[in-house]
């Protein structure tokens, strides 16, 4: 409930100390299913910063504007969904429209952001923490970078890994997850180093 | 109460309104409006919704483009040079195309999209493809394996097209599908009869079409063909003609025979058509038909693996084998290979070291 | 006792629907199997180790025959003493059902064996599949190639 804490203390920790899928463990799905190779991961990791930058701004708008005055904040999850799926569908469109590159570099990875939950947990975390909009643009843009960091590196550890004598039961999923976990004690070293909330 | 019902209206107006937003967003963004397709600079225009691929909106207008995969992307037939409109090169093109084909503006149609006016050059072959509905006249056996379909054009009557070609045949069962499945196969006919043609079938284990082309087609049955197709048609020479065939590949074969006929060409032609026994050797009478037609003719059999029943006096061995007796060294020659890949290049390269120039030799490889 | 879940990625998902019922091709690449994709696979994966074999060898040894047997230009041809083999070849090309670029010739070998009366069918197609994807088709399918029977039938 701090505050006083600078937006850029803040997006520094989203990053590293309080990484939202290292340490909140948020957004895993996507996570496991597209971290195969770093180049996939690039692509899912900037689509996501793009959304959850954008949608925590407009949550917090939605929120503080619309919900709050109306006493309906008792609905900010069903809303912020909505909002969410909407936006993602909106850049789905742009993007198709001005870079068909772009659009089909990312394929199917677009639709699949509306159910990463990191998103939403970004979103809900802003709230609970009472952000002010500043801290909360600077809260999702830190926390969409520190996923596409934990993706990225997570795709570059199995690509290491592709010629690995992994034990059969392990293959796939298995070993993903201990890597997972390997890489959140990593990120515990972080902990306690900044105070965000 | 209220609270309740204010909440629900308050959620669905919000809905609502998203809803409304993204719709105005959809006209806005992805809203192409119509886009002139002009062709060869001019020779052919066409207006059409923009939105969808080229190769669907060229489809749409009658024009075939080839493709065998359905415009996923993964085939690489589907090649054409678009000049301008067509936006930067996709990814899942880049494959397919060479620098020079990327010089020269070359696009993958299944994957450019129609947003604005394009102008592209399409093959002058192409625009006689056209999509038709036949109906089986008549089917019959020629070997164990091998039937002969003769189709019979309902609309559009009739086809234009050269000896030699080959046609699409679309599968019924599958018509209703997202992609049509067709098959290729050679025109056994000639171009002298445009109403009719006729193709030879042979049956592949598993095959789509040749299982059902074996089992399930009956006379009068109504059929869709597209065509025709081909790059393997008689020259116009005054060389001596030397036509190679095993299996189904004869029937392109009949048909060039079908044109010498028809056209009283007289120049000198030698068949040679390889089997393995005398059971697999079919258009026997048609072949000796042709002979009484075309003076010039001559027909060679031969089978590489004559059972003791068959009784066999003429040639054995491969095609292989007889091409060295009939071809010399300095003739002035023009051949025309058909059947197994691998028998046209072992052909082909036969030929090379009797002198054949290469750019007389034109096959139909199957491939 | 519930099973675990099976986890397969989106790609493997479309790779596997057009394996299953794609027009274009007579066959299910599946054929009677129920299982998911990747588990046929692993399944195949596993039993190819554990002959101490791989992928690549399987593919190369089909493809070396493949290669001897075109030398008969369509009949049968004697090949090491033992495999009488003919390779019949279809007019057109057949994409990989992965839907990476390339197309594949329809050629179809037919491997028999004279002395023990075994006998194996496969096409360009499957040997790719087996080399890039590691793919034997599914139980039941006409083209699917046992590993086992790879490994005995042509003495791997």
């Amino acid at each position: 409930m701090d505050l006083g804490i600078s937006a850029f203390v803040i997006f520094f920790a989203a990053i590293f100390t309080n990484n939202i899928l290292l340490t909140n463990f948020l957004g895993m799905c996507s996570f496991l299913a597209i971290s195969r190779e770093v180049r996939s991961s690039i692509g899912l990791g900037l689509a996501v910063v793009f959304v959850m930058t954008w949608t925590s701004a407009i949550n917090y708008i939605v929120y503080y504007y619309i919900l709050e005055p109306f006493n309906l904040v008792h609905f900010r999850f069903i809303v912020f969904i909505i909002v969410i799926a909407a936006f993602v569908q909106l850049v789905e469109m742009v993007i198709e429209r001005y870079s068909p590159v772009l659009y089909v570099i990312l394929g199917v990875f677009l639709p699949l952001i509306t159910v990463n939950c990191a998103i939403l947990g970004v979103c809900l975390f802003m709230i609970i923490r009472e952000y002010t909009f500043l801290q909360s643009v600077a809260y999702g843009a830190g926390g969409g970078i520190g996923w596409m960091l934990a993706i990225v590196a997570m795709g570059g550890i199995r690509q290491r890994l592709a010629k690995a004598p992994i034990p059969k039961p392990l293959e796939g999923p298995g070993i993903t997850l201990i890597i997972a976990g390997l890489m959140a004690l990593a990120f515990i070293g972080f902990g306690g180093m900044i105070q965000i909330q | 109460m209220l609270q309740t019902i204010l909440g629900l209206l308050t959620l669905s107006g919000f809905a609502g309104f998203l809803a409304l937003c993204l719709e105005v967003a959809d006209l806005y963004f992805a809203n192409y409006g119509e886009c002139a397709i002009r062709i060869n600079d001019g020779e052919r225009e066409y207006t059409v919704q923009g939105g969808g691929h080229l190769l669907g909106a060229l489809g749409d207008q009658g024009i075939f483009v080839p493709s065998a995969c359905g415009g996923r992307g993964s085939c690489g037939l589907c090649k054409l040079q678009v000049l301008e409109g067509a936006g930067p090169l996709l990814p899942t093109e880049t494959p397919y195309l060479s620098p020079e084909e990327r010089r020269n503006h070359v696009r993958l149609s299944c994957q450019v999209k129609v947003r604005n006016n394009l102008s592209i050059e399409i093959p002058p072959e192409l625009f006689l493809i056209k999509e038709y509905s036949a109906r089986v006249e008549r089917i019959r056996d020629l070997t164990e394996d091998i039937k002969e379909i003769r189709l019979s054009l309902l609309e559009p009557d009739t086809m234009k097209f050269k000896a030699g070609q080959y046609i699409q045949f679309q599968i019924p069962e599958y018509a209703g599908a997202d992609e049509p499945v067709y098959r290729a196969y050679s025109l056994a006919s000639g171009p002298g009869d445009p109403r009719r043609l006729t193709l030879v079938v042979t049956r592949v284990p598993d095959g789509v079409a040749s299982t059902y082309i074996h089992t399930e087609l009956r006379e009068g049955n109504k059929v869709r063909v597209n065509g025709p197709y081909g790059e393997f048609y008689l020259r116009e020479s005054a060389g001596d003609i030397l036509m190679v065939a095993t299996g189904s590949g004869l029937a392109p074969i009949m048909s060039l025979l079908h044109q010498m006929a028809d056209q009283q060409i007289q120049r000198k032609a030698t068949v040679v058509f390889g089997a393995r026994q005398r059971k697999d050797l079919f258009y026997l009478e048609e072949l000796e038909g042709f002979k009484e037609r075309i003076p010039s003719l001559e027909v060679i059999f031969t089978l590489s693996r004559p059972s003791e029943e068959d009784r066999w006096q003429g040639e054995r061995g491969r095609v292989t084998e007889v091409i060295p007796k009939i071809v010399h060294p300095r003739d002035e020659v023009e051949a025309y290979i058909c059947g197994n890949p691998a028998m046209v290049e072992s052909s082909e390269e036969l030929l090379v070291r009797l002198g054949v120039p290469r750019e007389r030799i034109y096959y139909d490889k199957f491939a | 006792m519930g099973r675990s879940p099976v986890i397969q990625s989106p790609h493997l998902d479309r790779v596997e629907q057009n394996l299953r019922s794609r027009p274009g091709h007579a066959h299910d690449f599946l054929g009677e199997d129920r299982r998911r994709l990747i588990e046929i696979l692993t399944d195949d994966l596993g039993t190819v180790h554990a002959m101490g074999l791989t992928h690549e060898a399987v593919a190369d040894r089909l493809e070396r025959i493949t290669d001897a047997a075109r030398k008969g230009l369509g009949d049968p041809i004697l090949l090491e003493g033992r495999f009488r083999t003919e390779v019949q070849e279809a007019r057109g090309k057949l994409p990989c059902p992965w839907g990476h670029p390339g197309l594949y010739r329809k050629s179809l070998v037919t491997l028999f064996r004279v002395d023990t009366g075994e006998s194996l069918q496969w096409t360009d197609l499957s040997i790719h599949l087996i080399r890039a994807h590691g793919f034997y088709q599914g139980k039941g399918s006409a083209y699917r190639l046992e590993p086992a029977d790879l490994k005995r039938i042509l003495e791997l």
